[in-house]
């Protein structure tokens, strides 16, 4: 039912005709106008967090570059005598005399791989950092959120999953891949909030189905030894080694 | 003919056409759940195909990803939200015309293009092993180690080009991909690469545990975490069938976007976003009623459905061509054809024509099995959408160790893959692309394989490109970072303007 319109209320001009009450007034159905581009596709804007994770890589970009020193073959490394001479020579800037060692035992040599992928990566790491510190000094500038704490809880509710998937993967060697499957199959739903009778059912339903789908039938590997299965009478441990 | 009728006696088996009828639906149903993908489910299922034969597994593999899209775009259309990433444009008329009251005909236009998308480009394949198969045979005394490690790097260059707003991070994500498929005991001089004396390392990491963790594992950390979505109520009423007229009606736009699609898929590297992104500016440049582009124009769902839906073929060109794949799902097929030892490349037209007439004719059949199980079964696929994210994501964690586990049933392999799978978890919180990392990780592996068994050949510095084809791709590849450069300075440019 409409509400009684304040008349007494100067900034409606219509008052006694409004087809709407007053909290309604800049109610609308239509969504605002919005040119419609096939390049938003391709949007992308820094978040919370960019800059911390940014910092991350290119120190790890950095701790690679250290380490190409001593972890690629370096120390081993075979060059011609008089090395900028003989890259001169190799693109044709100069003639050498004598034997001259060929490119290709160069490119062989296990650092040169290392060498162009650290080309690309750590300037490239650098050049994301300088991009990321810009977008957090103008978000700051502009009184936009910059803690990264949001983020973090994100990431440390994630790890609690991380544990969950560890644990399952000590549980398949002591009770065997459906045993190990329907436990987490049905707990891990739990968790996350479906604990009616039906979305147990369900969550049973589809972990059974997978170990169906993937033991069963598509026969995939399973640890030599199980130590449930192992406990049980010798037939039976067979059927299970070999379906479960 | 007789590749054809060879590859046509292989696919009729019972077991590849099981795989077609798995793979087509698997594929709706995984497109049509938003937060899923054709991605994920093929990381998910790599492990299992080592179990497979390597066509049923190819066929598969390519079911999910050719049907995909087509049940991205239930969602896209019906509750604004794509169902897979590439179905992103699709909301902006799909959702419109649902609006308006025509979901029914948005999705038959949908489905009709989709599928006139795939076949033109398949016809377009087929066509071309056809005509050029004999000069196809000649290609391979081309193709020497040099041009494919340059055909590599091309593909590389083509990747970063096409991620336009982030560049930078993309060619950062590519270094580490690179970086990991690097690390290892160098097996002809028995050098370690960053192993830093772990055992483990020796042999490298495995293609499939990194892959399952970067985007199997990421995604169902990232469900769990979020929050279930409330989509709307989604209803489906009337004939599905009025898509072809709208189709023939619209037959310049159909064609172009086609074409886009297929060219674009051929390019390793660029895909499905730019090819959408030509044929939907294209569109609304040459059609009456540009203003409705975005507002429920059926132009606009036809050029971006169509040029969709034309890549999955097309991109399995350089991948059966060159050995060089073009973006993550074919660098994830690369791992079937590493482990089946088959060697796609020039030489695949001599050694096994019917193969590659296998796989495309599959691809036909897995367009028409979509296409009919779509037309009658829309209202049933499109309930799917309201299975909750989180529930969605323990079953993607169980799935993804599975597949992880069963490979060797190593501990630390699935220790690895949970530490990739929270690496991706944190570049999918901050919207950086996980593309780059698997295909660095790809072509990196294609790289490094090259560049030591070309060595030999390498006298001086300028044999790298002093090949027709390596010179070529050279060229080309000079071209595209020049053109990289360019518009970073235009861009530039304007933004201080």
């Amino acid at each position: 039912m409409r509400a009684p319109v304040d008349k007494n209320n100067d900034l409606l001009l219509f008052a006694e005709g409004l087809p709407c009450t007053q909290a309604e007034q800049f109610r609308s159905e239509c969504p605002p106008d919005k040119k419609t581009k096939a390049e938003d596709l391709f949007e992308f804007s820094r978040g919370r967090g960019d800059l911390h994770i940014s910092i991350i890589v290119a120190c790890l970009a950095l701790f690679f570059f250290a380490m190409f020193f001593t972890q690629t073959g370096w120390d081993n490394r075979k060059l011609p005598n008089g090395f900028s001479s003989y890259l001169a020579h190799q693109f044709g800037f100069i003639d050498l005399d004598g034997k001259i060692t060929r490119f290709g035992r160069i490119l062989k040599q296990s650092w040169v791989a290392p060498m162009f992928c650290l080309t690309v990566l750590v300037p490239t790491a650098l050049w994301n950092l300088r991009a990321s510190c810009k977008e957090h000094f103008w978000r700051k500038r502009f009184l936009l959120p910059t803690k990264a704490s949001f983020e973090v809880v994100k990431y440390i509710e994630a790890f609690e999953f991380v544990i969950y998937f560890i644990a399952y993967t000590m549980l398949v060697p002591i009770f065997g891949y459906l045993l190990a499957t329907v436990l987490l199959g049905v707990f891990l739903p739990w968790r996350l909030g479906y604990r009616g009778r039906v979305w147990l059912l369900r969550s049973f339903s589809c972990s059974v189905a997978v170990v169906i789908v993937f033991r069963t039938l598509l026969q995939i590997k399973t640890p030599v030894s199980i130590w449930l299965y192992d406990l049980m009478p010798t037939p039976l441990r067979g059927f299970m080694l070999t379906y479960f | 003919m007789d590749a054809f009728l060879l590859g046509l006696e292989s696919l009729l088996q019972p077991t590849v056409l099981l795989a077609i009828v798995i793979g087509s639906v698997g594929g709706v149903v995984i497109g049509a759940i938003p937060g899923i993908g054709p991605a994920i489910a093929i990381a998910i299922l790599l492990p299992a195909t080592v179990f497979l034969d390597d066509l049923v597994s190819l066929v598969l593999l390519l079911g999910i990803y050719g049907s995909s899209m087509y049940g991205g775009a239930i969602p896209a259309i019906l509750i604004n939200t794509p169902g897979t990433p590439v179905n992103a444009l699709t909301t902006y008329d799909g959702y419109a015309m649902t609006r308006r009251g025509a979901p029914s005909r948005a999705l038959s236009l949908a489905y009709s293009a989709s599928f006139f998308g795939g076949c033109f480009s398949i016809a377009a394949a087929l066509i071309a092993l056809f005509a050029f198969g004999p000069y196809l045979r000649d290609l391979g005394a081309l193709f020497g180690q040099r041009d494919i490690l340059m055909a590599a790097i091309l593909g590389a260059v083509l990747l970063i080009a096409a991620h336009r707003k982030t560049m930078v991070i993309a060619a950062m994500l590519f270094g580490f991909g690179f970086l990991i498929a690097m690390i290892g005991r160098q097996t002809t001089r028995k050098i370690d690469r960053f192993t830093f004396d772990i055992e483990y390392l020796y042999s490298g990491f495995n293609l499939i545990v990194v892959i399952v963790g970067i985007f199997a594992l990421s995604q169902a950390l990232n469900l769990m975490v979020g929050k279930d979505d409330d989509p709307p109520e989604a209803r489906v009423s009337g004939g599905l069938f009025t898509g072809f007229r709208d189709l023939i009606s619209n037959k310049l736009i159909t064609v172009i976007s086609a074409c886009y699609g297929t060219v674009m898929g051929i390019i390793p590297g660029v895909g499905e976003f730019v090819a959408q992104f030509f044929s939907y500016s294209t569109a609304r440049a040459i059609s009456k009623d540009p203003a409705r582009f975005g507002h429920g124009s059926p132009e606009g769902l036809l050029a971006s459905e169509t040029s969709n839906n034309a890549v999955p073929a097309a991109a399995m060109i350089p991948l059966l061509a060159l050995g060089v794949p073009g973006e993550a799902l074919t660098a994830m097929m690369m791992v079937v054809f590493f482990d089946a030892g088959i060697k796609p490349g020039p030489d695949i037209f001599d050694t096994n024509p019917d193969f590659l007439f296998s796989l495309f004719s599959a691809l036909f059949l897995v367009n028409i099995f979509v296409l009919i199980t779509l037309l009658f079964s829309t209202k049933f696929i499109a309930k799917m959408i309201y299975i909750p994210n989180r529930f969605l994501g323990a079953m993607i964690m169980i799935l993804s160790f599975i597949g992880v586990y069963s490979i060797r049933n190593s501990f630390i392999d699935c220790i690895f893959a949970v530490i990739f799978g929270y690496i991706g978890f944190i570049l999918r919180r901050l919207d950086w692309p996980l593309v780059p990392i698997v295909l660095g990780l790809v072509l990196g592996s294609i790289i490094l394989e090259r560049l030591t068994a070309g060595a030999g050949q390498i006298k001086t510095a300028l044999d790298l490109i002093n090949r027709p084809v390596s010179g070529t791709l050279f060229v080309v590849i000079l071209m595209v970072m020049g053109f990289i450069i360019w518009t970073s300075i235009r861009n530039r440019r304007k933004h201080f303007q």
